[in-house]
């Protein structure tokens, strides 16, 4: 490890530690060297003006006048081999088919608890644990429709998964955005190399969605239930409805009958409604079983989804899984519901409720990444290296008066990829969130969204913390035989697409 | 499939204040080259601001200056039917309802929004104004081309013909009632050598003249004018024209017996005001009927489709 700061193990997306190309990044290299800086700005400056066009965004709250912001998108892209992604792909699949299991278990039998592979006890304080779910069995066992696990590649070249987002993940949009804008972007690209087209997202999702009706309904009506404009995704719930030809829907939209079945409101009265993809935190989706002062939400709507009169994607109770503390045992639930050894590896994670692992946790804080169970969107999180004595000070204590409610990692290296910025293209640390849908079967997004942190060295990659986006290529460069070239593939989705 | 009262409440509304950018950009470009002819411009730049809407008030500080009144009517944030306020309100409606609209129709609303934003301001000065207001009344008419060629004929693309027609009768009746009433009332026997002009910037002001000129084959005579404005169903900016069109939408949404009342109850007061033609004392009173019985037909449309 190096002085100051500067780690030495950091791997580069495109680049050998040399500098040169990998292979899979060649054609890209070199046509950004044929290019110019210049025609590489000026290409920026274009898609950057069609995304304003476009209308892609997303919200930031007090923000003044302008709360809707132009989504921030790099035009290099991001590239993954295509045979690292399908040994990736088959492991998110994996990991998802067992969380799924175990949120099913935890809500009904526990056997995880009474075959001793999971500790009794910790459930009862997960702030994501909802009682109110216990004897529910949804359609196919399946609680977490819709995940995002984000992944991130550490100094040792392997990909790694950092955490499970299995309440209401967003992002999904901006792949299928960023994969539109780079195709204007980089069209010869799209030309040299086979690149597996993300388009039939949307499609997928709408089968998942619609496979969650109740089972006497046909042609369900599907609606995908938003908090309303003011939410940070408000425009992925419009796009993903538009793409769906689903109902976007706010709880006012929406009220439950006497028969504990939903409907909505229509200009021809009420209109009966069979799946809800909900993107609201399921403390607001029902004020008569949660929160009773949610505005949000349709009073009523547990009791419709108990009695099984309508699909709710994810279910309520699904983010008990999604919680940092339950994220250390993920690889055992594979092993034990599955039978499988896990495909991606967790990050190694000291559990601060089991003494040995607190100890040595509270006497290496400074190399650690100290993160509290149940906050979402790197809230709380404490990273040892850059914290002051008094901030580790602090954290120890909380981690002593609450040791359940803690777990610390190693601090990653995270990797990097050429970005354009204003020095020139600089190398910027990045992450992957790829989308897995898990009902009847699973799918993966080819690739996902890459975030990247436009501050040199920073490691936030989040976009309302100034974090960028990239095209994610998930490139094939096997022998294509008895396969469609997948620039055909993109060139026929245009098409259709009417883009 | 279904439309929620919502999103048919938006889709509404979102037509109505495209349709209240374009008609407020095109009376204020007729009405400027209007005066360029004349031989004072001197205070006649106030009934402009009555013709966007009786109750708007108009601040002590603007006068009947033309570049307040032009910056009172395009860029005033504070005043609601502005045009850059009525773009902005468009794309608000829609934003919230682009999962029933054809992309390119958020995104023609989207750009004109971003452009009005920019350029409204800098456009005040005369010299500028007139790209500006041409800008907004072709991105208005482009994004009804999008619609009519890649939408289906379903219920929200009736509520938005219906707030496109609504808002566009009422412009008719209001430019009527402030101007045509105005040139009307003057002194019988008076020689106006300007009266022509002004009846000319009547017509342009609803892109009218030359289908006028068209349809009565004679000289521009006052009277005349009004009853094309009013009632020559085949123009599709008459009152009865947009009469006929709303028809055509109100038979196609459901339960639509009450509306369809309401619409045949501005058409009974268009009937009455036709003596109203030839004199400008009543014509200003008789559009102000006609207006109450539009306002009573979207308060019909709101309790039958959206609050019901």
């Amino acid at each position: 490890m190096g002085c100051g700061g500067v780690r030495s193990s950091v791997v580069d997306e495109l680049l050998e530690v040399d500098g040169s190309p990998r292979p899979i990044a060649r054609e890209l290299i070199a046509l950004l060297h044929r290019i110019g800086i210049d025609e590489v700005r000026e290409r920026q400056r274009v898609s950057d003006l069609e995304i304003l066009t476009m209308g892609i965004s997303f919200t930031v709250y007090s923000d003044g006048e302008n709360i809707d912001r132009a989504w921030p998108f790099d035009v290099i892209p991001r590239l993954i081999d295509g045979d690292e992604w399908s040994i990736v792909e088959r492991g998110l699949a994996q990991r998802l088919r067992a969380l799924n299991h175990f949120i099913d278990d935890v809500y009904n039998d526990r056997r995880i608890i009474s075959d001793g592979v999971f500790p009794a006890g910790l459930l009862d304080d997960s702030a994501n644990y909802r009682p109110e779910c216990q004897g529910v069995h949804p359609k196919f066992g399946v609680w977490a429709h819709i995940s995002g696990s984000d992944l991130v590649r550490a100094g040792d070249g392997q990909l790694y998964v950092l955490e499970d987002n299995l309440r209401v993940p967003s992002g999904v949009s901006y792949v299928l955005e960023n994969r539109a804008v780079a195709k204007r972007t980089f069209p010869e690209l799209f030309q040299r190399y086979r690149i597996r087209p993300v388009d039939a997202y949307t499609d997928e999702l709408n089968r998942l969605l619609a496979s969650l009706a109740p089972d006497d309904r046909n042609d369900p009506c599907i609606a995908v239930l938003t908090p309303g404009i003011f939410n940070s995704a408000y425009f992925e719930h419009s796009f993903l409805a538009q793409r769906m030809g689903a109902e976007l829907v706010e709880g006012q939209d929406l009220v439950v009958g006497d028969d504990d079945c939903v409907y909505m409101r229509t200009i021809q009265g009420l209109e009966r409604v069979d799946v809800i993809y909900r993107r609201i935190d399921d403390l607001f989706i029902d004020p008569e079983a949660f929160l009773p002062d949610s505005m949000l939400g349709v009073a009523g709507l547990m009791r419709a989804w108990k009695a099984g009169n309508v699909g709710i994607a994810n279910a309520p109770g699904a983010g008990v899984a999604d919680d940092k503390v339950v994220y250390a045992w993920v690889p055992d639930m594979i092993r034990y519901y599955l039978g499988e050894e896990p495909l991606i590896p967790n990050v190694p994670t000291y559990r601060c409720m089991y003494d040995d692992e607190r100890e040595h946790v509270l006497a290496n804080l400074g190399d650690l990444v100290l993160k509290p169970a149940n906050e979402s969107g790197g809230y709380g999180i404490v990273i040892g290296n850059r914290a002051s004595a008094d901030e580790l000070e602090a954290v120890a204590a909380s981690i002593r008066a609450d040791p359940r409610n803690w777990v610390a990692q190693p601090i990653l290296d995270l990797s990097t990829a050429p970005t354009l910025v204003d020095d020139g293209i600089e190398p910027r640390h990045l992450d992957l969130r790829p989308f897995i849908l898990t009902g009847e079967h699973s799918y993966v997004t080819a690739g996902g969204l890459t975030r990247v942190a436009l501050t040199k060295g920073s490691l936030i990659v989040n976009s309302s913390q100034g974090g960028g986006s990239k095209d994610t290529w998930i490139v094939d460069t096997n022998d294509p035989s008895g396969h469609q070239p997948a620039q055909a593939q993109n060139q026929a989705q245009n098409q259709s697409a009417g883009i | 499939m279904a439309l929620l009262s919502r999103v048919a409440d938006r889709m509404y509304w979102a037509a109505r204040y495209v349709e209240r950018a374009e008609d407020s950009a095109r009376v204020l470009r007729a009405y400027g080259d209007v005066l360029a002819d004349l031989p004072t411009t001197s205070s006649r730049w106030s009934p402009l601001v009555s013709i966007s809407g009786s109750d708007v008030k108009l601040p002590p500080v603007v006068g009947s200056d033309e570049s307040q009144v032009a910056q009172f009517l395009m860029a005033d944030r504070e005043h609601s039917n502005s045009i850059v306020n009525a773009v902005e309100h468009c794309r608000e409606n829609l934003r919230t309802c682009r999962e029933v609209l054809p992309r390119e129709a958020w995104q023609t609303v989207n750009d004109l929004s971003i452009y009005v934003r920019g350029a409204a301001v800098t456009s005040v000065e005369r010299r500028r104004r007139d790209r500006f207001l041409s800008r907004v009344i072709d991105e208005s008419r482009r994004l009804d081309g999008v619609l009519q060629s890649t939408m289906t004929r379903d219920e929200v693309f009736e509520m938005w013909r219906l707030g496109r027609y609504i808002e566009r009768a009422d412009m008719t009746t209001r430019v009527l009632g402030v101007r045509a009433a105005a040139l009307l009332a003057q002194p019988p026997g008076s020689v106006d050598e300007f009266a022509e002009v002004q009846w000319m910037g009547v017509l342009r002001s609803l892109s009218a003249l030359q289908m006028y000129q068209r349809a009565t084959r004679g000289p521009i005579d006052g009277p005349a004018v009004v009853r094309f404005l009013l009632f020559d169903h085949r123009f599709p900016r008459s009152v009865a024209g947009c009469l006929a069109e709303m028809r055509t939408s109100i038979l196609r949404l459901p339960e639509y017996s009450t509306v369809l009342g309401a619409v045949e109850a501005v058409d009974r007061q268009l009937r009455r005001s036709r003596p109203a033609a030839d004199d400008g004392a009543v014509l200003d009173a008789a559009m102000d009927e006609v207006q109450s019985a539009l306002a009573r037909l979207d308060t019909v449309m709101h309790e039958q489709y959206v609050v019901h």
